[in-house]
């Protein structure tokens, strides 16, 4: 086990209604400006949001809750000019220095998973933080606590008895395009 | 979550502190409080759970606040709100005292603090109109000017007649104080008021339950379905309307409970069931009896609990339908029972009926004296004193009589599996299948939805339901019962409670009393003064147009008989434009209310100040009584009347502390709440109906051929007729993830879920009418029209199309969903107490606009 937690996100898409709490949590608690949003929702296995997959009365519904998947290996990071797109080092998070950056958007072109979201109010990238803020004051991020399903538990990978680690083990959790090579710390079950 | 903490009393409430770790307040007699840390603290290395749900710590500059969410999903979850600078940024679910795990607050509470924020969407000043009606033109004026204009036409139609004036409080804001607000003050003025569950459209489901049950609600906690092997949720979409429940169906789920969702929509509940069972709308009990028949035809009904707690062995006359009854051994006329309730089961609490009035008068056929008896209760026939028989015809004192239980049979043998198939459009092996599993689940429980009584004959769903409950065995038992309620009301505060928890003495002290109407008279009041004249008209927490039937009728020929209309709201509604006198309304955030309804006391307080000159219900009715003699009754600021509610020396309030528990949590539990799971109806006890037994047999129902459950057409049948050439398609609206009522049209944040109203249609039917995915289509039949973009979906049977309930016109591309809506008086509903809107017996067509 390593010294330093690697915070991991396991969505249990067997339980995701598609209501958007987590979507709307995250924009109004983390007071996220103008039409950026750090969350967002996909079909899981279609191409319409909220549209049934197959014919009926053979129809699916479900949902892909999409966030930051804080990358072991960031595309976004790799790709900016000016470093403030960074994996934080004390917590493995990947966040944006908005000091810093300078909004080119490259972020955004290059993340798998379209997760950077530009405030178009302060003109510089922003995303999903994990919460850091709260995670680090004992408390789960906004849309882990405001799921009505459950369906978002949130924990450190790196610890075998943490909750994630254990429903990793369990169900086979599926990272989400593991092909773009960016060891993304969201599964999906 | 539960952390176990020696010296802790089991069963008492858990409390969150908010230092950022869960703790637990505990009582011990004798000692009072003290706080138990028990310790989920984590660090940034990890190793540890984070607090989960616990309420997070004010940020600096940031204060804490709490409300409960008074809007009408009846989830009424604890919120708590951070200020900073006056404002309100941001809402998060509130800690449950005693139920850890059930914080909840859905998106749409979340992003109402933007709308409740917003000076254009708020009626800011009291406004007179100076336009036309509709118009929107309208002048500010003072509180003074206002009230004065108000209270001198309303002096005059006192003076004539105060039956003439009219008060009409709906469900915009549940609070104790802001729904009654108006409705009192009718009763001190002797004026009419409405009882509102009929235009609504839930007084369906009240009526199927009092039928049965004897009480409008009645529900297993969402948490038993942890007993439950399948879980039957029955035209409830919980996901989108009550998701504080939704976190317990899915526990009951990870369990191994089978969930099933029955609706004409794929709806999102159904996203997290292991199936979806599409059924036609308007067909519910069909599919019902069909279930019943099979269970029964295959000799698999709970015969000994049918014996035991229903009317099934009770005889019925074979010349006039009635119950036998008899006194001193004799047989005595059958007219006591004919007597409907008379309006009497509304909405009030106090309307619910008496356990076992006359309960000694009714018979059945004891097999061990091969006698009538006088039928005893569910614990004497559990002894086997006595052996009812079930089936059978039988001569008592020279009356032919048969078992209730045989008229329930004949009833549902009409409905083989292939003709509820037919009926119902699910296909015979699904409903074969489906009877199977719920009876063999054992236990199974239904959780039934208002989903499917939107419809002419509106009780049958809910009653016929609740039937095939009871003939598989499954009322009253742990992970069974068919039931209706939701959020935190479910929970019961104290079992057999009686005493006056709360003070409400000079609450209900009005003087006078109120003039009570069904609403499903109220259009035909105001057009042709019948039952009373509509002189004057307050509306209070209603956006009535947008939420009744038939808007173009109201706004044509309704409003328009009114001679005064006054609206109390919040918001610049579709309603409010056609008023002669707008006040502005707080919203929860800005006022002080109770919610008394469960274990726990949740309270309102002004957390921001009021927007503008925006006043509570309760202050604009202190106003108003004063200017119209009744002021003696309005003695009391808000904060007072809720001290005094609370103010009793009531064990339940034992430890409370104003300042700590009002103010600073805003939620109570009470020291005698009961916040364990609880089922209803155990051991077969706790009937309210007439006869002490689940009852389904119906006498008041006999003139209209509806004894026993049926199913019968819809009032706009699409299978046949004139009609159903010309609109082909059942229109129906649901409440999903964006809306409650309209209220939260459109909160900022919710357009990045969906920013205008869809139109779900199959794809059947979209290309049979040249339409595609995205398409406008024009919406129509014979009372209005409406254009809305087509949203394709192979989610939802055909023939039926759908859209969100709830959006204003001002989201229509033209018209408004609510045109194409009916109020149509149903003679049975009126019999029994009153009609209940139909909104989802609606015929349409669509073309492509």
């Amino acid at each position: 086990m390593s010294d330093k937690p690697r915070y991991g996100m396991v969505i249990d898409t067997r339980h995701c209604v598609g209501c958007q709490t987590c979507t709307v949590s995250c924009k109004i608690s983390n007071e996220v400006p103008g039409n950026a949003q750090w969350n967002h929702m996909e079909s899981l296995d279609g191409d319409v949001l909220y549209q049934s997959t197959g014919t009926f009365p053979a129809t699916t519904l479900a949902f892909r809750p999409m966030l930051c998947n804080h990358c072991e290996d960031p595309a976004c990071a790799h790709n900016c000019p000016t470093g403030a797109m960074h994996k934080d080092e004390e917590t493995g998070v990947v966040l944006v220095d908005q000091g810093v950056c300078i909004g080119c958007g490259y972020c955004e072109w290059t993340c798998p998973y379209g997760a950077p979201s530009m405030d178009d109010v302060n003109h510089v990238m922003s995303k999903c933080t994990f919460c850091i803020d709260r995670v680090k004051e004992g408390i789960e991020p906004f849309c882990v606590a405001s799921c009505p399903a459950n369906a978002r538990i949130f924990g450190d990978l790196n610890d075998p008895e943490s909750e994630v680690s254990k429903l990793l083990r369990a169900n086979h959790g599926q990272q989400y395009k593991p092909e773009a090579g960016t060891s993304p710390n969201v599964y999906y079950i | 979550m539960k952390e176990e903490t020696s010296g802790v009393v089991a069963g008492v409430p858990e409390y969150f502190m908010r230092d950022g770790v869960m703790n637990r307040r505990t009582f011990i007699k004798g000692v009072g409080f003290i706080t138990v840390a028990s310790a989920v603290g984590f660090g940034a290395t990890g190793g540890q759970a984070l607090a989960s749900k616990g309420e997070a710590p004010a940020g600096e500059g940031e204060t804490t606040v709490h409300a409960v969410c008074t809007v009408n999903c009846t989830s009424r979850c604890h919120l708590q709100g951070t200020v900073r600078d006056g404002k309100l940024i941001r809402v998060e679910p509130g800690d449950m005292p005693g139920r850890p795990g059930y914080a909840n607050a859905c998106l749409r509470s979340m992003s109402y603090i933007q709308r409740v924020q917003d000076e254009n969407e708020r009626v800011m000043y009291p406004m007179r109109r100076t336009g036309e009606r509709g118009s929107g033109e309208f002048e500010r004026i003072s509180w003074d000017e206002a009230i004065d204009e108000i209270a001198a036409k309303l002096n005059d139609v006192i003076s004539r007649d105060p039956k003439a004036a009219s008060f009409y409080s709906f469900t915009g804001d549940l609070g104790k104080m802001s729904w009654e607000a108006s409705t009192r003050y009718a009763a001190c003025i002797g004026a009419t008021t409405w009882d509102i569950e009929g235009i609504m459209g839930d007084h369906g489901a009240s009526m199927g339950m009092t039928m049965v049950f004897g009480t409008h609600r009645g529900a297993h906690d969402s948490r038993d379905y942890m007993n439950s092997n399948l879980l039957l949720v029955w035209g409830r979409n919980v996901a989108d309307t009550h998701t504080s429940e939704l976190r317990d169906y899915v526990a009951a789920r990870k369990n191994g409970c089978k969930v099933i969702v029955i609706d004409p929509r794929q709806c999102s509940t159904a996203a997290m069931a292991d199936e979806w069972i599409p059924i036609n709308p308007q067909t519910d009990p069909a599919l019902a009896l069909g279930m019943m028949n099979w269970i029964i035809q295959h000799d698999l009904h709970a015969k000994d609990k049918l014996v035991e707690e229903s009317v099934a062995p009770y005889l019925i006359r074979e010349d006039d339908g009635t119950y036998l009854r008899m006194q001193d051994g004799h047989v005595v006329a059958s007219t006591g029972g004919i007597v409907n309730a008379g309006g009497e089961i509304g909405t009030a609490p106090a309307a619910e009926g008496e356990a076992g009035e006359g309960a000694g008068t009714y018979v059945l056929w004891d097999e061990l004296t091969n006698a009538a008896v006088a039928a005893p209760d569910a614990a004497a026939i559990k002894s086997g004193a006595v052996q009812p028989a079930l089936s059978g015809t039988f001569t008592v004192d020279g009356v032919e009589c048969r078992t209730a239980f045989d008229h329930l049979v004949d009833s549902c043998s009409e409905y083989t599996i292939e003709r509820t198939a037919e009926i119902t459009g699910i296909p015979a092996e699904t409903v074969e299948r489906l009877a199977r599993e719920y009876i063999e689940a054992q236990p199974a429980g239904i959780r039934m939805g208002q989903g499917m009584q939107r419809v002419y004959h509106s009780y049958s769903p809910f009653r016929t339901v609740a039937t095939l409950a009871m003939v598989a065995g499954y009322i009253g038992v742990l992970g069974g019962g068919a039931s209706h309620a939701g959020g935190t009301a479910t929970n019961k505060p104290v079992a057999g409670y009686t005493g006056s928890v709360y003070n409400y003495d000079d609450w209900s002290n009005t003087g006078k009393k109120a003039n009570l109407i069904s609403s499903s008279l109220i259009y035909q009041a105001a057009v042709d003064h019948d039952p009373v004249p509509v002189e004057f008209l307050w509306i209070a927490n209603s956006n009535f147009i947008n939420m009744s039937p038939n808007s173009n009728y109201i706004i044509n020929t309704v409003l328009p008989a009114i001679d005064y209309i006054v609206t109390v709201d919040p918001w610049w509604t579709w309603t409010a434009k056609y008023s002669d006198m707008v006040l502005p309304a707080t919203t929860y955030w800005e006022h002080w209310d109770l919610i008394d309804r469960s274990p726990w006391a949740m309270f309102n307080q002004p957390s921001i100040a009021p927007l503008g000159e925006s006043k509570s219900d309760t202050e604009i009715m202190t106003l108003l009584a004063k200017k119209t003699g009744v002021g003696q009754y309005w003695d009391k600021t808000d904060e007072e009347w809720i001290r005094q509610f609370v103010g009793t020396e009531h064990p339940a309030w034992e430890n409370l502390d104003w300042d700590r528990d009002v103010v600073g949590q805003g939620i109570y539990g009470r020291d005698d709440g009961i916040f364990d799971s609880a089922i209803v109806y155990e051991n077969g006890e706790g009937y309210k109906t007439d006869t002490g037994k689940f009852e389904f047999y119906t006498e008041s129902m006999l003139e209209f051929d509806d004894e026993v459950p049926t199913w019968k057409p819809p009032c706009e049948d699409p299978r046949e007729g004139e009609l159903a050439e010309k609109y082909p398609l059942v229109f129906i609206q649901y409440h999903d993830r964006l809306n409650v009522h309209t209220q939260h049209i459109l909160n900022p944040a919710l357009t990045l879920v969906q920013d205008e109203p869809l139109l779900q249609i199959n794809p059947v039917d979209a290309e049979a009418r040249g339409i595609a995915h995205g398409d406008v289509v024009h919406v129509f039949n014979d009372r209005g029209e409406m254009k809305i973009r087509a949203f394709l979906t192979e989610g939802i049977i055909p023939g039926t199309v759908a859209t969100q309930s709830g959006w204003t016109p001002d989201y229509f591309i033209e018209g408004c969903y609510q045109n194409l809506t009916h109020l149509t008086l149903c003679d049975a509903e009126e019999a029994y107490s009153m009609t209940n809107a139909a909104f989802y017996d609606v015929l349409v067509e669509i073309e492509k606009a």
